[in-house]
């Protein structure tokens, strides 16, 4: 069976099923290039917890709980970020980078695979999953012990930790605080420290989490340049930090999200002032605030005082899926077993391949999949696949992930020689 | 079919029914009476001979046609003569006796049959004229036919052929249409359709319509009629000065345009208030403005400049009198032109925002780039360059005009891959 799949799948798509070279995808990640373009990719799930505590799209977390791997696909915006980040200078300042797209087309999955490329390269990477989250939905709101017209923001502080922490062990060991710290009146953090005890220090007392976070990445920016370590700032919808919030005082009165600690700290180090590593942005928005949802481009979500503050910048777009990658991810799924053909139980594969992709392919590409659905369908028996039920939810959506996913999701292992 | 020969005595009670004619239902009761005598069910039955009757037999009500008045009067018919009225009894015999479910039979043939005998009274006329009668399909045949409607006589107009039939190709259509008149669809050779389509069908046709007649037309408005109307008042013309053949010599030396309308209507007063308003229209470019002045104008107008034609239009009807408002326009156009001149103290606290287009010299995104690339210079321990340098070297450049480009042009995909490169360039990233 097997066999017969990769007969069909061969001559459209460059998806095998070969489990055999799991591993050594560990070594080919650095060395993606365009020839990959369209393959997926796997991530063994250990490494994926440790690589990312949050930041995954829900969609795609679904996915790996269904399928029991995690697939990337190897996407051109992702590959043209990796060499950059290979070919950069680390004695100059930070360059940043701003990923933008349309909705549902794969920022976040791009982000996510840089994000994985530099932890296997062994950078330290401060990830920021969403930076809404940070001017939303905040029960608590204290006032920053630091500074008076602050506000620090505990539980959102805190979770941030535990998660940082679980990712990046190893450095907070090594690296060193160059400053003695107060927390309040009796605490204080030597200089000389692990940076390990800041952030214990932010998780056991939840009320100067924030301003945990803020030595955190004081200590980070300052100590990169040294070299000892390199940094990746990623900061998942960025353009949260320059927008409006819906957090109001206790008198009623609106906060701007520099009134924020968290925000505040994040903002300076976005900032290129400090050199030996990059800063790797998303825009986004789903989630943001008072922004259209037809906003996608950089002005607009960014706004002007955003766009300030960041250029210069360099933009990345991010479209939708080409029809190769279309394929790919389609032949993954069908690989998966997770779509129906027609001559099974539920619903119609050229229907709903026609519904799903609505968005990604032509006409064109419609009938090509319906041949290649029938395609398979006559090499394979008719059998009913017990498959989850599929929820349409829009043309974008293809089970079980949904948004950004069409865009990177299913990996499969390239197959690459080694 | 041929007709049974009209019985005589039915002429004669027609012709004798006059004498003694009883209210206004002349005809119909008393040939009921004439016919049946002793049946006066059959005056109500009768009723129904308002119903034209074909050949067919089948019953066909009055085909369209101008409805015609029912003429009650007597006199007529005693003229026309026996021939009309024959030609109605007869009808209205077959009628009668064709509408077997009302008419019984049996009060009918008798009476009828009765009478035969008895008095000759019908005429050869009778005779001759029923079958010519029993041609008719509708009620407009000929000249001075009677139609029966319902229990009255109507006279019917005969339709004369549309007024187009006779018109000549190379008439003079002004003559036709010489005012704003309806659309009149005898008087317009134009084969037009208007309205909303029936199922499978066409529009209907000018005849009738409507749509056609409600809505406004410009048929007394085509170009020989204009050039008539343009010969007539060429009288009360002076001639265009021969040194303005051209538009832009127009625009050189009569830059500003004032627009007045007069108002004519038909009425008891000559006078009408919109009359007042004066529209003054001039182009800033033959303003003897600077780039201060220009934007200072502009602010001060607001909505009255139009960015693409480079107008301004300063409409003014707050005097009663024309005279007053241009004199008030041209008031208002000195008065912007020399306050725009002037400077004030506190158009220095001008900010960003007040802005009319993206300037970068002294923006956000100038700083920022100076910044890093002295960063950048500092970490290649490159001393001693100034920022006059920076910002002459091509890749400032580059970075400027695709920044200006952003900001005033908005986003777009080539601008946002030309901000790209030129960033690209300006950090020196290789890929």
């Amino acid at each position: 069976n097997n066999e017969g799949e990769k007969q069909i799948l061969n001559s459209q798509i460059p998806v095998t099923t070969d489990r055999h070279s799991d591993n050594s995808h560990l070594a080919l990640q650095a060395k993606h290039t365009e020839q990959h373009e369209g393959r997926l990719y796997n991530i063994p799930l250990e490494e994926l917890s440790a690589v990312f505590p949050h930041g995954l799209p829900h969609r795609f977390q679904q996915q790996v709980l269904t399928f029991n791997e995690a697939r990337v696909m190897v996407r051109k915006p992702a590959l043209e970020l990796l060499a950059y980040l290979k070919g950069s200078n680390f004695s100059h300042p930070a360059v940043r980078y701003v990923i933008y797209g349309e909705r549902g087309t794969g920022k976040t999955m791009t982000l996510c695979h840089v994000v994985h490329y530099c932890s296997r390269q062994g950078w330290l990477v401060l990830h920021i999953p969403d930076a809404h989250l940070w001017v939303k939905n905040c029960k608590e709101l204290l006032q920053s012990s630091y500074n008076k017209d602050r506000l620090d923001q505990p539980l959102q502080a805190s979770v941030w930790l535990k998660n940082f922490k679980a990712s990046n062990e190893r450095f907070l060991q090594e690296i060193k605080t160059q400053k003695k710290y107060m927390w309040g009146k009796r605490e204080c953090t030597e200089e000389g420290r692990p940076l390990r005890e800041v952030v214990e220090q932010g998780l056991a007392r939840v009320r100067s989490a924030s301003d945990a976070v803020g030595v955190l990445l004081r200590e980070l920016k300052q100590q990169s340049h040294r070299g000892s370590f390199r940094l990746l700032v990623a900061v998942d919808g960025v353009n949260a930090l320059w927008g409006r919030s819906t957090l109001r005082k206790e008198d009623k009165s609106p906060v701007c999200p520099e009134e924020l600690t968290l925000v505040h700290n994040l903002r300076k180090m976005l900032m290129n002032d400090w050199s030996g590593g990059a800063i790797v942005t998303t825009l986004s928005q789903t989630g943001s605030l008072f922004k259209p949802s037809s906003a996608y481009t950089p002005q607009e979500l960014l706004g002007k005082e955003g766009f300030d503050a960041l250029d210069p910048f360099v933009p990345i777009p991010v479209p939708n899926y080409s029809p190769k990658e279309f394929e790919s991810c389609y032949g993954y799924y069908l690989e998966r077993r997770w779509l129906q053909h027609e001559k099974g139980q539920g619903w119609g594969g050229k229907r709903g391949m026609r519904v799903l992709g609505l968005e990604l392919v032509s006409s064109k590409w419609a009938k090509k999949l319906d041949k290649l659905n029938t395609d398979f369908c006559t090499h394979r028996d008719a059998q009913s696949f017990a498959v989850p039920s599929v929820s349409l939810q829009g043309p974008r959506t293809f089970p079980p992930c949904a948004s950004g996913l069409i865009s990177s999701v299913c990996p499969c292992t390239p197959r690459v020689s080694t | 079919m041929v007709t049974a020969p009209r019985l005589p005595e039915l002429q004669e009670c027609l012709e004798n029914s006059l004498r003694d004619a009883q209210g206004g239902i002349v005809g119909v009761s008393v040939q009921a009476q004439q016919r049946s005598g002793q049946s006066p069910g059959c005056s109500e039955q009768s009723r129904p001979c308002g119903v034209q009757r074909g050949r067919s037999g089948r019953v066909r009500p009055a085909g369209p046609g101008p409805c015609r008045p029912p003429s009650r009067r007597a006199g007529p018919w005693a003229e026309r003569g026996g021939a009309g009225m024959a030609a109605r009894a007869g009808r209205c015999c077959r009628a009668g006796l064709s509408c077997g479910a009302l008419l019984s039979p049996a009060l009918l043939s008798p009476a009828v049959l009765s009478r035969a005998p008895a008095t000759p009274r019908w005429g050869r006329a009778a005779f001759s004229s029923a079958p010519a009668v029993s041609g008719r399909e509708g009620p407009q045949a000929r000249e001075g036919s009677v139609r029966r409607r319902g229990r009255t006589l109507q006279f019917v107009r005969s339709a004369a052929p549309p007024r187009t039939e006779r018109m000549a190709v190379d008439q003079d259509w002004s003559s036709v249409y010489p005012t704003a008149a309806a659309f009149k669809p005898a008087s317009v050779p134009l084969p037009i359709r208007m309205g909303y389509p029936v199922k499978g069908g066409v529009p209907p046709p000018k005849e009738g319509n409507l749509e056609l007649i409600k809505i406004p037309n410009f048929l007394h408005l085509t170009p020989p009629a204009i050039k008539k109307h343009c010969a007539a008042l060429k009288d009360f013309c002076t001639e265009w000065p021969s040194a303005l053949d051209s538009d832009e010599k127009c625009e050189q030396h009569f830059p500003i345009e004032i627009e007045t309308v007069d108002y004519v209507s038909s009425g008891t007063s000559i006078r009408n208030p919109k009359a007042r308003v004066v529209t003054l229209r001039v182009k800033l470019s033959s303003l003897n403005l600077d780039d201060h002045a220009k934007k200072k104008l502009i602010k001060l107008v607001g909505e009255r400049y139009c960015q693409e034609t480079d107008v301004l239009t300063i409409t003014t009807d707050r005097c009663p009198l024309r005279r007053q408002n241009y004199d008030y326009s041209m008031h208002l156009l000195t008065v912007l032109y020399h306050e725009s001149w002037k400077t004030e103290k506190w158009e220095s606290e001008k900010s960003e925002e007040d802005m009319e287009e993206y300037v970068w010299e002294n923006s956000h995104s100038q700083k920022n780039a100076l910044d890093t690339l002295l960063r950048i210079k500092a970490s290649e321990n490159v001393s001693n360059v100034t920022k006059e340098e920076l910002l002459a070297s091509e890749v400032v450049k580059n970075y400027r005009n695709s920044v200006i480009a952003l900001k005033n042009e908005g986003e777009t995909e080539s601008n946002i891959s030309q901000y790209k490169e030129s960033v690209k360039k300006l950090l020196n990233i290789q890929a």
